[in-house]
């Protein structure tokens, strides 16, 4: 569930903004390891595959992001942190199932850049830094080319049923 | 990593309590997200990992303290309470939590409570509430509703459920809460709430089964339903209402704090340093220990 | 004079005869002597029967006793109900009230004819010098000082203390009772003199205490600064104790709220690095089974001890028996090793308990120290325990190196690694009840738990050769044996003196290790023994059976069992040795004749 805690955007400067647009990409790409390790634990590996796939595009907007704010304000101390977002990009946990399908997995991705998307929408209209606007601007875009990207992989999936735990053996007890 | 942010001007971050233990909880459990929200909840407080202790029963849930950095102590089936009050007589400089499951609490461990409650030690206990024992594969829990199918009650269970805030409000604890899985944040703050509580502070938080809970449990479900105490303007020192709101347990889904006693009685720990402190002053030699059994 | 007397007393709880007891033993102590009391009672809170049993000795004693030497009955009905507990053989000095109106040739004891039978009117004397009849148990008290000639003048003074609250008019009172019965026994001097003779270190300091207490103060002697427990008969007093004085040395004491929450606490506070204890009996001791498996696979050190009663469940809470060998050893689920001491006197609850700690400390092990309600009850005057002797021993705490990159349970030549404990800056670990492995992760390696078994047993290795942990007397070269353990051999020891002084040589081996069980030191001990006992109380004799698992017993060592409650009188083992004379070849037991 996309919150956020102690964030003032009327008043976001554009380091605040870009720091807080890192630490989105690198909650995201954390939550896409556990899940990835999640997956093969539980031996779902294609989805496994599919979430690392995903965390890795995650660092690499996240380095992109990390690069672009030490060009600009170089190790000018940071004053927003992870505490204050919550799920932004990351997917929510229960979206992870065991013996999970790819379509599944990429349906769950896509939820959340569908989620990502709507927290820069709403973000906007309070924002007042032009800048810190077209930043936000920006990175709603991106999150509709990342849909993309993933609605293309979803393309390139068979149509398939579910099949979810229907061969799996039963959970063990301990 | 070379271009790393600088670090924030606060001591701690969510991850300092994440420990290399990865979750063997099935995807999609509620558990995940309360580790989430109390390496949150951690992060806040701001005490390091090896000043906690965090102890545990057993449970799918009690396998949490292994996933933190704390110093973790995943005992036995409902004993954790006892351990983790031991734990803090013993050092009571360390911040103590303790969590586990439903069954961990409320049906082999439940005669701990009370006890707990009425030293009002000064500890947080977690308990996570799916309605069912997760571990041992689906079998009815105290807090499973009356009628529930499970394997241990193909025919459907004969029993009402226990009602946990109830309970523990009922024995006079002084912090009673409610979190869920539904909202992380929400549960973060509660938590964080929870171990700043100068005593025994309970949080009970449905965070449901997913291979063995109910559909209507799940976390799509309890969102649809969960209502903030706040919202519904009830003032958490009020115990008598708070009760009342309480026995909706099963049939609504509150969250926040539905007590915070506002004067509780000092913790059992508190008294134990005063009681060293003044019968320590004379701090007698223990070689010497035999001396007052000399017959004179 | 006389060197030991063992004085029997019995009456209704209102008598105050248990009260006599007390002051008579604590004066002795005061003036030197050596003593031993123990009391038993009905089942009621108050008011049912009472006795006591008091030895006052001009040296050490192990145990309380045989045949009475001196029985006092204030009551019959009373006195009776106490059967073999206060026997009555052809040496005693039989005292009992006069307004029973028994006369001394029909008292109702069958079987034997006493040395001497005196009947004396214990309430009317009271009545009539100290105003009530309930000062009977005062004038008991100056007819002992003045026929045996102990402690007179301590005795007078310990009863004037004790009322003192009470007014000087009680005082006075007493004082009068008292003298009355000195009085009494300088009038009707009994036949044969029987005075003590005086205490053959001279007034040397006493302490008189029981094993309870004394174990208590072991423990924090010891380090012990936590103790979590449920009272139970008979071991509440440590606990008592505690609650009194740990909190002097910085520790703390919780009554939790079941056995259970007792030994978890202790397990918690020895994870924070605090050493621990927790104390029970029969009942308590099965709920405590599981959190000692925790304590064993987490590596914790811990002392459990379990003061044996009467069993099973409720059986018999104020009775002493042995019976819980098998638990103590066995009530392990998985392979979960566990070293169990027992100490065998008061004096030697000090030591054990001691020994219990260290230990737990030095191979971070739960350690069970089985004390029995003898023991633990009885009142026992002693010389000092020089603390001097004993060191202290501490877990094995990481270095700062070690901490650098920890691993909570290291392989090690020992099967010892560093503990480390919460506040310790890179030590955290996670401590559980499922199995792990090095670091402490939870594995499902069968290999890895096999190594980790390998690891709980081999640390302790080293205690199976520790010789001081058993204690052997008597003839080496003798082919008759004895094993005893707990208050029993305290018994046995006598029984070994007495023999000898028969002509009957015999060696004898106390265990205080019982388990692990020490295989060569038995091996070694029978060496030669052709025929003997194990002596305990218990129904199935359990360190026989005990033996018999782990050691090749020499087939003539028979088992001398039975249920507790009455404890054996030294007599018992005598009589058992002399028959078991009989399985040594070419020998019978008219071959070895007394030469007493
Ligand atoms: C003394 C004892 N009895 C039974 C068990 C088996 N057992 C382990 S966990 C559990 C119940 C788990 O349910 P809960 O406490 O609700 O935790 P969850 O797995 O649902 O998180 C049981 C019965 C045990 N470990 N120990
Ligand atoms: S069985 Fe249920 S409680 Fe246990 S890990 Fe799986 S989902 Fe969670
Ligand atoms: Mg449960």
């Amino acid at each position: 569930m996309t919150t956020t805690r102690g964030i003032d955007f009327a008043h976001l400067s554009l380091k605040d903004a870009l720091d807080l647009a890192v630490l989105v990409e690198e909650e995201a790409q954390e939550r896409y390891d556990e899940f990835t390790h999640q997956m093969k634990t539980h031996d779902t590996p294609e989805a496994a595959s599919f979430f690392a796939f995903m965390s890795r595009n995650e660092k690499k907007h996240g380095d992109e992001l990390r690069a672009r704010r030490l060009e600009l304000f170089g190790d000018a101390p940071r004053s927003v942190e992870r505490a204050m977002i919550f799920d932004i990009e990351a997917p929510d946990y229960d979206q992870a199932r065991a013996f999970m399908s790819a379509r599944q997995a990429l349906t769950a991705a896509l939820a959340s850049e569908t989620k990502a998307h709507a927290f820069f929408v709403a973000a906007l209209p309070a924002i007042q830094d032009p800048k810190v606007k077209a930043l936000f601007a920006e990175l709603r875009d991106e999150e509709i080319e990342h849909q993309k990207l993933v609605q293309a992989e979803l393309a390139k999936l068979p149509p398939s049923e579910d099949l979810g735990d229907a061969f799996a053996d039963e959970p063990v007890a301990h | 990593m070379s271009n790393a942010l600088p670090v924030v001007d606060k001591k701690f971050e969510p991850k300092d309590f994440k420990s290399d233990l990865k979750p063997i909880w099935c995807p999609g459990c509620g558990d995940f997200g309360v580790l989430q929200s109390l390496y949150r909840a951690l992060a806040a407080i701001g005490r390091p990992a090896h000043e906690i202790a965090f102890v545990s029963g057993i449970g799918c849930s009690s396998r949490i303290p292994g996933y933190t950095t704390a110093y973790g102590f995943n005992t036995v089936h409902g004993r954790a309470l006892p351990i983790a009050q031991g734990i803090k007589i013993a050092n009571p400089s360390l911040l103590v939590l303790c969590a586990g499951g439903d069954g961990d609490g409320f049906s082999i461990g439940g005669g701990h409570v009370a006890h707990a409650v009425r030293r009002n030690i000064d500890l947080t206990y977690i308990v996570m509430d799916n309605q069912i024992y997760g571990l041992t594969k689906g079998q009815l829990s105290p807090t499973s509703p009356r009628g529930l199918k499970t394997v241990t009650s193909s025919l459907g269970s004969l029993e009402d459920p226990v009602n946990p805030l109830l309970y523990v409000l009922g024995y006079g604890a002084s912090f009673v809460a409610q979190g869920t899985a539904a909202d992380l944040p929400g549960l973060a703050a509660i938590i964080e709430e929870g171990i700043r509580f100068p005593g025994f502070a309970f949080i009970n938080v449905q965070s449901p089964c997913v291979t063995y809970g109910e559909d209507e449990w799940q976390i799509k479900e309890q969102r649809a339903r969960m209502k903030s105490l706040e919202s519904l303007g009830h003032d958490p020192k009020d115990q008598l209402h708070a009760m009342d709101l309480a026995r909706a347990y099963g049939k609504e889904l509150y969250t926040g704090v539905f007590y915070r006693n506002p004067a509780p009685s000092p913790t059992y720990d508190q008294l134990v340093l005063e009681r060293q402190k003044e019968k320590g002053a004379s701090a007698p030699d223990p070689a010497r220990v035999l001396d007052s059994l000399i017959q004179r | 004079m006389l060197d030991n007397l063992v004085i029997g007393m019995a009456g209704s709880g209102g008598d105050g005869i248990v009260s006599a007891g007390e002051t008579l033993v604590a004066a002795a102590a005061t003036e030197g002597y050596y003593g031993i009391m123990t009391k038993s009672f009905g089942s009621q809170i108050r008011g049912g029967e009472s006795s006591c049993r008091v030895r006052i000795s001009s040296g050490p004693v192990l145990n309380p006793g045989g045949t009475l030497d001196v029985a006092v009955a204030l009551n019959w009905p009373d006195f009776l109900k106490f059967g073999a507990e206060l026997p009555v053989g052809g040496n005693t000095v039989v005292i009992y009230e006069a307004k029973s109106g028994v006369t001394a040739d029909k008292i109702p004891i069958v079987g034997v004819t006493p040395a001497e039978v005196v009947a004396v009117p214990f309430g009317e004397l009271a009545k009539k010098m100290g105003g009530t009849d309930k000062a009977k148990n005062t004038v008991v008290l100056g007819l002992l000082a003045g026929w045996f000639d102990v402690a007179r003048e301590t005795l007078i003074k310990n009863v004037a203390k004790k009322l003192a609250k009470k007014g000087p008019e009680v005082v006075a009172a007493a004082e009068r009772a008292f003298n009355a019965g000195v009085a009494y026994a300088a009038e009707h001097p009994l036949k044969s003199d029987m005075r003590m003779a005086p205490p053959k270190d001279g007034r040397g300091t006493k302490i008189l205490t029981d094993g309870n207490d004394m174990c208590a103060a072991a423990a924090i002697f010891a380090g012990c600064r936590f103790f979590g427990g449920y009272p139970i008969t008979p071991s509440t007093e440590v606990m008592q104790y505690l609650s009194r004085e740990i909190w002097k040395y910085g520790g703390a004491v919780l009554q939790a709220e079941d056995e259970i929450a007792g030994v978890g606490a202790a397990v918690g506070a020895s994870f924070a690095g605090v050493k621990s204890m927790t104390a029970t009996s029969g009942p308590g001791m099965s709920l405590k089974t599981e959190m000692i498996g925790l304590a064993s696979i987490a590596e914790l050190p811990l002392v459990v001890v379990n003061v044996q009663r009467g069993g099973p469940s409720t059986g018999m809470p104020t009775k002493p028996e042995q019976a819980d060998l098998f638990q103590a050893c066995f009530s392990a689920h998985g392979d979960g090793p566990r070293p169990v001491l027992a100490p065998t006197t008061v004096a030697d609850t000090f030591g054990m308990t001691v020994e219990a700690f260290n230990i737990a400390e030095e191979y971070q092990t739960p350690v069970i120290l089985l004390s029995d309600q003898e023991i633990g009850q009885r009142k026992e005057a002693c010389t000092p325990v020089d603390t001097a002797k004993y060191k202290v021993v501490e877990r094995l705490r990481p270095t700062p190196a070690e901490l650098e990159d920890y691993t909570r349970f290291r392989f090690t030549d020992t099967g010892v690694s560093p503990v480390s404990q919460p506040g310790m800056l890179g030590g955290n670990y996670l401590a559980a009840g499922i199995e792990h492995n090095e670091k402490g992760d939870p594995t499902a390696s069968g290999a890895m738990h096999g190594k980790m078994n390998d690891k709980r047993h081999k640390k302790l290795v080293p205690l199976v050769h520790r010789r001081d942990l058993f204690h052997v007397e008597g003839d080496p070269a003798a082919p008759l044996a004895l094993i005893s353990w707990g208050s029993t051999a305290g018994v046995c020891r006598e029984a070994l003196a007495i023999a000898r002084r028969r002509g009957i040589s015999a060696k004898l081996l106390v265990p205080y290790l019982l388990f692990p069980v020490a295989e060569e030191v038995y091996h070694e001990f029978f060496i030669g023994v052709k025929a003997g006992l194990v002596v305990e109380l218990s129904h199935q004799g359990q360190l026989y059976r005990l033996l018999r698992m782990y050691v090749d017993v020499p087939r003539g060592i028979r088992s001398m069992c039975r249920s507790g409650a009455a404890p054996y009188l030294p007599e018992d083992v005598v009589r058992e040795l002399r028959a078991a004379t009989l399985g040594l070849q070419g020998e019978t037991a008219e071959t070895r004749q007394p030469q007493e």
